[in-house]
């Protein structure tokens, strides 16, 4: 039987009496299958998000796959954060019963997570990933709200707290995995985003084609039939009533006497008259204006996991770099990288001959090719995969942080050389984007000679504390 | 051996029976249109050369006052037509004007182009409007719009001669009571075949020499909409145009009655497409016809009755032109109807006859035109010279009978009511309130 987790804060005691606590830090270390749900306190809800957004952007599966429900005794929290949740208690009704009834209410979702191969070990490195596993796991429709407190207008609540301020954004991150056929749209609404600072708080206001101004007026033209006067209906406005202004007959009914043929605007400014008034845009957030056909005009749609996205996530994208890498190269394990280093070095210093380096590489808008390349990614993927098997020999030993940090043992390979090689790696990867797409990922380099005096835990770590 | 007969008839004639046997010719047509012509042109053309340093003053007034003027284009399914008018207006002499054109309902792609115009600057103002309102509906419109002292009207499927704007305003600045300029509408397609050059010869006679004596007689009683130019505070007493058909006459008219003058300036030069079949021809001649009768005899009676603002000249103006249109038109027929009861085997003769006089007064008239436009006249103009023989066949029949068509369908039906230039709901009004 699982059982509910209650997470330790500092600010909050304990106010269900017999639930297992549990500090943040500790989430990895138990055993998962014996979790039911993460169970948050919202009495101070900052802080509660605070510890939703640790649960979500964990990369363990077993962690941030997990229901979480909210403890909650306020209705003043934000819609868009207690919809963040998989389900609310109210502290007034927080008994045992409530407690074990949504034990059975998230077990599907815990079935899904355990079912997953490598739930308990994997790290789920990749954003695009995590979402359609998130969403897969909860096997319902993800569907936006709109909130102000966003400027984006939208929010996928469950999402939100998965990323991070260096993610690549919600609404990106879901267009690419349905440009994957990863996940199926349904659309929901359209809205227009500045192209700017990407808000959607956008104030469209009608202006004067000759001087831009938007203090303009309108007024409606009326045509009376027996006179064929025609003029705006102020002229006609007689007290409460319409009297043509040259026969001196009240305007009855229209369609009858008179009609109203359309609509004339005015500039306050410029006093110029125009039936086509200019539609301007200007931003809450930025202030800039432009015409809306600069804004960026995106649907807005909500998502369900297809077959082949209910495939990859319980598999992997094969899609991703990293697995196209892993086939073209042979990607090891960091843990049999750190090996293969620890060998390297014994036997540099063993015979005093050798010189080997280690090869930090990080690309730094990789997440962002994926929603530049969308179906294409696949394509330049191999590509890219191919610049690294020319650059690289058989007997360098390559591993994957993630989608954009690799390690490299270059044996026999000098400081020099290895410098010469990630050269060519660079403009080989310059050249790949130049000729396909106005888009260049930027990619940095370390290289550290192998010697015993290196330890490879702090020069990976100093590495990627550092280059960012 | 017709023509020995001929002559032998001829000569055979007293000057009182020749008189008697050819009276529509000679009574009327000739005293009218030759005898009337032939003393007015006599002085205008003299007058005109010697007044010389008047319109040069006047030049010189319009130029030191520089007044805005508006010039409004309404119509309906006209935009093909607007990006050469446009750029015939940017070449005018007189700069200081404004171009406001009002779309009437069109349902082609009139509003397409003229947005896009008016957003190349080349508009000042485009009014569409959704819904059809008729042809004075679309004038008053664009003269709600219109921010010039003068408004020149003018229709869009014609081009203006690049002094035309200037030329045209002079009368205001030779006379202050002068309301309203005609402008002169010559055939921009003469020279596409035979109905257009017989248009073009008529146009000449009628408006050019015509209105410029109807003018010095005192008696003009139309400004052409397709060119003419209003003071704005003249329109604004009247509130623009009224209900058509026939609304250029109307508003002639009603300026007149309000102690107007209008004048004819025959060098205010506007070229303008005519009908190229005959059919279309005389759909638009049945139209216009029609419109005449209604205004003049219907709308305008008072006019023609003694009353407290009677003026000889506004009777003379309107009692004229129904007297040669509507009372000539009758006399034709009685004239046939009289010469077969006379004497049928003359009528051979006396057709011939009648066809080498009225020949002869075309080209007595057609001379007196090149003689009154000749700075203005191309070369190409005076050869339509040739065509001067098919003229009495053209005027006599042709015109004839659509006229006569067209006065008694007016008469039996009141069918202007149903114009197509007015939409339907206009015209029910019109003839509710019998306009
Ligand atoms: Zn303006
Ligand atoms: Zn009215
Ligand atoms: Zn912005």
């Amino acid at each position: 039987m699982r059982q509910p987790y209650y997470i330790q804060s500092a600010n909050s005691e304990i106010s269900c009496a017999g639930i297992q606590t549990i500090a943040q830090d500790e989430l990895q270390n138990i055993n998962s299958d014996d979790v039911a749900y993460w169970l948050i306190d919202m009495r101070i809800w900052t802080e509660g998000w605070e510890q939703l957004c640790k649960i979500r952007r964990n990369l363990a599966p077993a962690v941030y796959l997990k229901p979480v429900l909210f403890l909650i005794d306020s209705d003043t929290i934000p819609q868009e954060i207690v919809t963040a949740s998989d389900g609310n208690i109210h502290r007034s009704s927080c008994d045992e019963r409530i407690l074990e009834d949504w034990v059975s209410r998230v077990e599907p979702i815990n079935q899904w997570i355990e079912h997953l191969p490598n739930a308990k070990v994997g790290s789920d490195a990749n954003i695009a990933f995590k979402v359609l596993r998130i969403i897969t796991s909860r096997n319902v429709e993800l569907e936006p709200i709109t909130t102000i407190r966003r400027h984006s207008g939208y929010v996928y609540p469950l999402l939100e707290p998965m990323f991070g301020k260096r993610d690549t954004g919600v609404l990106e991150t879901l267009a690419f995995l349905e440009s994957q056929h990863l996940l199926n749209g349904r659309f929901i609404s359209s809205a227009h985003f500045c192209s700017h600072c990407g808000s959607a708080f956008l104030n469209f206001k009608e202006s004067c084609p000759q001087c831009s101004s938007d203090d303009i007026r309108s007024d409606e033209l009326i045509h009376h039939f027996k006179c064929a006067y025609t003029a705006e209906m102020a002229d006609f406005r007689t007290g409460d009533r319409l009297v043509c202004p040259k026969c001196e007959r009240e305007l009855k009914h229209i369609g009858v006497d008179y009609d109203k043929p359309s609509i004339v605007y005015h500039c306050n400014q410029c006093s110029h008259t125009f039936q086509d008034p200019k539609i301007m845009t200007a931003c809450y957030n930025c202030g800039r204006t432009a015409e809306p056909e600069h804004q960026e005009a995106r649907s807005i749609l909500a998502y369900t996991v297809s077959a082949i996205g209910q495939n990859a996530a319980d598999y992997g994208l094969d899609a991703l770099f990293t697995n196209i890498l892993d086939h073209e190269l042979h990607l090891f394990s960091e843990h049999a990288f750190r090996d293969f280093y620890r060998i390297e070095m014994s036997r540099i210093e063993r015979y005093k001959r050798s010189t080997s380096s280690l090869v930090m590489i990080r690309f730094h808008d990789l997440d962002k090719l994926y929603i530049k390349l969308a179906g294409k990614a696949r394509e330049v993927f191999y590509e890219l995969s191919t610049i690294f098997k020319t650059v690289l020999r058989q007997s360098d030993v390559i591993t994957a942080k993630n989608e954009t940090i690799f390690f490299v043992i270059m044996t026999e390979t000098s400081a020099k050389h290895a410098e010469r090689a990630a050269e060519r790696l660079q403009e080989g990867v310059s050249a790949l984007f130049e000729n396909n797409l106005d888009f260049k990922p930027a990619m940095s380099v370390r290289i550290r000679e192998i010697h015993p005096k290196l330890d490879i835990d702090a020069a990976l770590e100093d590495f990627l504390e550092n280059d960012n | 051996m017709i023509i020995e007969d001929l002559i032998k008839f001829i000569t055979s004639l007293s000057p009182g029976q020749m008189v008697a046997y050819f009276w529509p010719f000679f009574l009327l047509d000739m005293t009218r249109y030759v005898f009337l012509d032939f003393i007015v042109i006599i002085f205008y053309v003299p007058r005109r050369i010697l007044h010389r340093h008047k319109y040069q003053q006047a030049r010189n007034l319009l130029y030191k006052e520089r007044p805005l003027v508006s010039v409004i284009v309404p119509g309906k399914n006209e935009g093909k037509h607007i990006p050469k008018l446009a750029d015939s207006l940017s070449k005018q002499t007189y700069k200081n004007f404004e171009l406001v054109i009002v779309d009437d309902g069109s349902d082609d792609d009139t509003a397409v182009i003229c947005r896009e115009l008016e957003k190349q600057g080349k508009i000042d103002c485009f009014i569409r409007n959704e819904i059809r309102g008729g042809k004075a509906s679309a004038a008053n419109t664009a003269f709600r719009y219109s921010k010039g002292k003068y408004i020149v009207h003018l229709d869009a499927d014609s081009h203006l001669a690049l002094d035309s704007i200037e030329t045209i305003l002079l009368p205001f600045y030779m006379d202050n009571n002068i309301g309203a300029v005609g402008g002169d509408v010559r055939v921009a397609n003469a020279e596409k075949d035979i109905v257009t050059r017989l248009q073009a010869i008529e146009y000449l006679k009628s408006i050019s020499t015509g209105r410029t004596v109807s003018s010095e007689m005192g008696i003009l009683r139309i400004i052409a909409g397709a060119h003419g130019a209003f003071r704005r505070d003249v329109l604004e007493r009247l509130h623009g145009w009224d209900v058509g058909p026939g609304l250029d006459g109307d508003i002639t008219l009603k300026i007149r009655k309000l102690g107007f003058r209008v004048v004819h300036e025959p060098m205010a030069i506007c070229y303008t497409n005519v009908p190229e079949k005959f059919r279309i021809l005389a759909k638009q001649r049945f139209r216009w016809d029609r419109s005449m009768i209604r205004f003049r005899v219907r709308k305008h009676r008072d006019i023609l009755m003694p009353s407290a603002n009677f003026s000889l000249t506004n009777f003379l103006a309107s009692a004229e032109n129904i007297f040669f249109n509507l009372v000539l038109d009758a006399k034709w027929w009685i004239y046939v109807v009289q010469m077969v009861i006379i004497n049928p085997s003359l009528l051979g003769y006396i057709f011939l006859i009648n066809f080498i006089l009225y020949f002869l007064a075309n080209v007595v008239e057609f001379i007196m035109a090149c003689v009154l436009l000749h700075s203005s006249l191309r070369r190409k103009d005076y050869a339509l010279a040739f065509f001067l023989p098919l003229i009495p066949i053209y005027t006599g029949l042709f015109l004839r009978t659509v006229r006569t068509y067209a006065y008694i369908m007016e008469f039996i039906h009141g069918a202007s009511y149903y114009d197509k230039w007015n939409p339907w709901k206009v015209s029910r009004i019109a003839k509710e309130e019998k306009l």
